[in-house]
């Protein structure tokens, strides 16, 4: 009897401390974060059509020598989304000179879009690529061309208005 | 003399059972910051639906009472050593049953929580935080683990 009594014990604590080690579970996940260079645009040359004539549309290319281009800088290799906010005029003062038909491409590697500039399918909407590498430096160079159409009695002046970059990684 | 005890030890093996094969602790979503920027602080709540981390826990039955806590990172861990400090506040964990009536908790992450069962045996547990990368941080991706544990008491 005093055998049984003492086995009785042990076993009832044994049991205890199993149960309450079973009652407790764990479960993992994992908090990541991805570090990147704050990304830089610099207007690196305007859009400039020059001097344009009434009733004459006049367009400069992506890849001409008076395209617009921006010049960014961040993190090489870093995928990013190019987005345009694009003006549908250009304004002096009241009135409105209309521009359209936008274009574009970009350069990883220099500041050159007479080759090497990779054309972007739709100015509207949203383009992926990457910056380039450059010397272990994240560049990417962007160029913008449109077409400006003046009506026969467009009132004389000087015209401008904005033209927005957005990159954005991903 | 011998089946007296044996008689004590199946019946101590059923009562123990049942809080080890039903309490289930599962990390579902990882707490992702995404993209951080040098030199910028960036915070998920609890409450992001994509982008703060989720548990899932179930227990035997309603009524259960339970502590969870976390084993929470002080920083998380990127390229060629480099650290990044990780915070999280008084409300940046959230825990919500999964029956319809079930309603959101908000309670800090940083100390051990309570919670009886009431409405539904299972719940989902968010989680939220902050990170602030140095503005010479390393570039690259930096991760660490968060442990959740659910007691039964």
């Amino acid at each position: 009897m005093r055998l049984f009594t003492t086995v009785s014990v042990a076993v009832l604590a044994s049991l205890s401390l199993a149960g309450s080690a079973a009652a407790q579970t764990s479960g993992t996940i994992n908090a990541k974060a991805l570090v990147r260079q704050p990304i830089t645009i610099t207007n690196g040359q305007d859009l400039d059509f020059g001097i344009v004539i009434q009733g004459t549309a006049k367009s400069i290319s992506e890849t001409a020598a008076a395209a617009g281009r921006f010049d960014a800088t961040g993190t090489a290799s870093a995928n990013v989304n190019v987005n345009f906010t694009l003006p549908a005029n250009l304004t002096s003062g009241a009135n409105n000179l209309p521009i359209g038909t936008w274009t574009g491409c970009y350069n990883q590697s220099a500041a050159v879009n007479s080759s090497g500039c990779t054309t972007i399918a739709s100015m509207a909407g949203t383009t992926a690529t990457a910056f380039g590498n450059v010397a272990g430096a994240g560049r990417l160079w962007v160029f913008v061309g449109a077409t400006v159409t003046p009506g026969a009695a467009q009132a004389v002046g000087s015209y401008t208005n904005l033209v927005t970059l957005t990159l954005t990684y991903f | 003399m011998p089946r007296p005890l044996i008689l004590a030890l199946v019946a101590l093996a059923i009562e123990t059972a049942p809080c080890s094969a039903q309490l289930v602790v599962q990390g579902i979503r990882d707490l992702d910051f995404g993209t951080v920027i040098q030199g910028v602080a960036a915070t998920v709540t609890a409450s992001d639906p994509t982008r703060s981390g989720q548990f899932y826990f179930k227990t035997p039955a309603l009524g259960t009472r339970i502590r969870i806590q976390f084993t929470l990172p002080t920083q998380l861990n990127g390229p060629s050593g480099a650290t990044m400090p990780i915070t999280f506040g008084t409300s940046d964990a959230m825990a919500k049953g999964t029956a319809p009536t079930s309603n959101p908790v908000s309670f800090n992450p940083n100390t051990t929580a309570t919670f009886t069962m009431t409405s539904s045996v299972d719940a989902n547990v968010w989680l939220g935080g902050r990170v602030t990368p140095a503005a010479a941080q390393r570039v690259g991706s930096y991760s660490n683990t968060v442990v959740m544990t659910v007691t039964i008491f």
